[in-house]
């Protein structure tokens, strides 16, 4: 590029242009044109990500309705959450939904992915329709359970009903509804659980388990004593991304209960959506965003944290 | 539960095993069972949907409820969700892997801060940055804009994740080699290490065109008029609870899953093709945390 330039001129900028060249960074020379391959992310980056924590911690303390000006509070918007009697309640549902997604979740993909490792007749096809929901738009995952868990019409109570059970008010009863969306996420999610950890599984070498059963152990020993401890990174990282998709549930509830009824499938994300884009107390809203952002960032370092000492 | 079931070691089928590998038969129909529940009512007759009778096979096949659907503007929603999807994708892949490049291969003060901060923000959901870029889109004008859901695709740092760990597998030497050549590193870039990348750019383009096809908070956020909505958002206004509308109060649940098969067709069908690729993709974005 520049090389007959700097043999030949003397001149001030070509000199300069020279030094840049010859600059090292740790031991190495610079290569200038990897800012012009940051440039255009670093822009979106900087504006989208960057800007918009910044900017939504701002809004935080702020009183914000969608016209007008923001007049700063303080810290009003978190005194407000922390007397808000419905922040109690979506916290709670919120948990709860976690308790029984979560750990639903990870062991269906489990169960999925110790199936589909086995080379039995089918097991791609398993892998298959274990997977397909998750690509599927969470309309239709919605929308299809709340068909399925219709209280009178259901597949599910219908199904039920023939073995005795009395039908199940799925989505229309504040004890039930988290059940009921919690079956339709299990759906949707188990697969991609199951992806991962059959990538972890596969990285366990088959003579550790044949070993195993020379020693004559036998199909579940193996698999709790030799299995899954050495499942145990690809399973921590399972349980945290499901920890985290829990916390930050909002689509799923929106389509199949609205919240309702009475609230009782009220997430942390959907009363931010209604308080902020419903009611337009976008303040409000940031602050409690904020608190669920905070929250996700201690369970990640919690996690991570956990799994480095258990490794070491 | 044997572990090598039919391994060349043990042939003995137990019945254990047998039991083992039924069950999980019967948990593969389970799982089909609701997307075929929603084909089948589909076709079915509106007025032989509410039954207490499970008929899997519709006594009297239909379309109607398919056009009943079409009567709504879902092409209009299914060209909206083609394009921001599209663009949306290229600007990710393009972003991504530039910065990628730069980040495996190049030398610069800052990379590693940089990188730093994309390996933080790997951790963010989008639905904690909702309200300020609502606003910050809301200044610029751009609700109600296709663009308001394209923009944000320029910023994915899961390409650029994607991308940089790939990279990484290139030896250097090849870059030398393409210098010597003559090539600057734009050039080096595009007709030397991009062409190489071709398994992360399908991986990576197939993850995040269903990401960008299925998203659902953001361009409900953003697209409150009805030319502007694409697909996932159109129809959720079948959801018979949900705040946006309710037509399945008026036509009941026929209606609703034919367009639900709509929405699902295209995705489950790229998904049966290009399957491989599908599980690769969400291996790496779930490594990436």
């Amino acid at each position: 590029m520049g090389r007959e330039h700097s043999q030949a001129s003397s001149l001030a900028p070509a000199r300069w242009y020279l030094q840049l060249r010859r600059m090292t960074w740790g031991g190495r020379r610079i290569d200038w044109s990897a800012y012009l391959f940051v440039l255009p992310f670093f822009c979106g980056f900087s504006v989208l990500v960057v800007g918009a924590i910044a900017f939504g911690t701002y809004v935080s303390f702020t009183e914000w309705g969608i016209l007008g000006d923001p007049t700063w509070v303080g810290l009003a918007n978190f005194q407000r959450a922390l007397q808000d009697p419905w922040v109690i309640k979506i916290w709670s549902n919120t948990l709860r939904y976690g308790l029984l997604v979560v750990p639903g979740t990870t062991l269906v993909g489990l169960a999925f992915a110790l199936y589909v490792n086995q080379r039995w007749p089918g097991h791609t096809v398993a892998r298959t329709v274990f997977f397909a929901p998750n690509v599927v738009s969470v309309t239709v995952i919605g929308l299809v359970w709340v068909w399925m868990l219709d209280t009178r019409f259901g597949l599910v109570n219908q199904y039920l009903g023939g073995l005795g059970v009395p039908d199940i008010p799925w989505l229309t009863n504040p004890n039930w509804v988290l059940y009921g969306i919690a079956i339709a996420a299990i759906w949707w999610d188990a697969g991609f659980s199951m992806v991962l950890l059959l990538a972890g599984l596969q990285d366990i070498p088959r003579e550790l388990r044949e070993a195993a059963h020379i020693d004559g152990a036998n199909g579940l020993q193996v698999i709790w004593n030799v299995v899954l401890p050495l499942l145990r990174p690809a399973l921590s990282l399972v349980v945290t991304l499901n920890v985290i998709h829990a916390l930050r549930v909002f689509s799923i509830m929106f389509i199949m209960t609205n919240g309702g009824p009475a609230g009782a499938s009220s997430s942390v994300i959907m009363y931010v959506y209604e308080v902020g884009f419903v009611k337009y107390q976008l303040g409000y809203a940031a602050a409690l965003s904020l608190m669920l952002f905070v929250t996700i960032l201690l369970v990640t370092f919690v996690e991570l944290r956990l799994v480095r000492a258990s490794t070491q | 539960m044997s572990i090598q079931v039919l391994s060349k070691r043990s042939r003995k089928l137990k019945p254990l095993i047998v039991v083992v590998w039924a069950v999980g038969l019967i948990a593969m129909l389970a799982w089909a069972a609701p997307l075929v529940w929603m084909v089948s009512t589909s076709v079915k007759l509106p007025s032989e949907v509410m039954t207490r009778n499970v008929e899997w096979f519709p006594r009297h096949l239909t379309i109607e409820n398919y056009a009943k659907v079409l009567e709504k503007p879902v092409l209009r929603w299914l060209v909206n969700s083609i394009v921001v999807a599209t663009s949306a994708t290229a600007a990710s892949l393009l972003t991504g892997s530039l910065v990628g490049f730069a980040l495996a291969q190049l030398n610069f003060p800052g990379r590693s801060l940089l990188f730093f901060m994309v390996l933080a923000s790997l951790m963010i959901p989008t639905e904690m940055t909702i309200v300020p870029l609502f606003l910050g889109f809301l200044k610029v004008g751009l609700i109600n804009n296709l663009l308001a859901m394209i923009v944000p695709g320029v910023a994915s740092v899961f390409s650029v994740y994607l991308f940089r760990n790939f990279f990484l597998s290139l030896p250097p030497e090849l870059l030398d080699a393409a210098a010597i050549d003559g090539a600057n590193r734009l050039r080096t870039y595009w007709s030397v290490a991009l062409p190489l990348a071709k398994p992360a750019v399908i991986a990576g383009g197939i993850l995040l065109f269903t990401g960008y096809c299925n998203a659902f908070l953001w361009p409900l956020l953003v697209a409150s008029s009805i030319d502007v909505k694409t697909m996932p958002v159109g129809l959720a206004a079948y959801s018979p609870q949900s705040g946006v509308s309710q037509y399945t109060q008026i036509e009941g649940f026929a209606p609703a899953m034919a367009a639900m098969t709509l929405l699902t067709l295209p995705s489950l069908l790229v998904f049966l093709v290009l399957q491989r690729h599908f599980i690769e993709g969400a291996t790496s974005a779930g490594i990436k945390g």
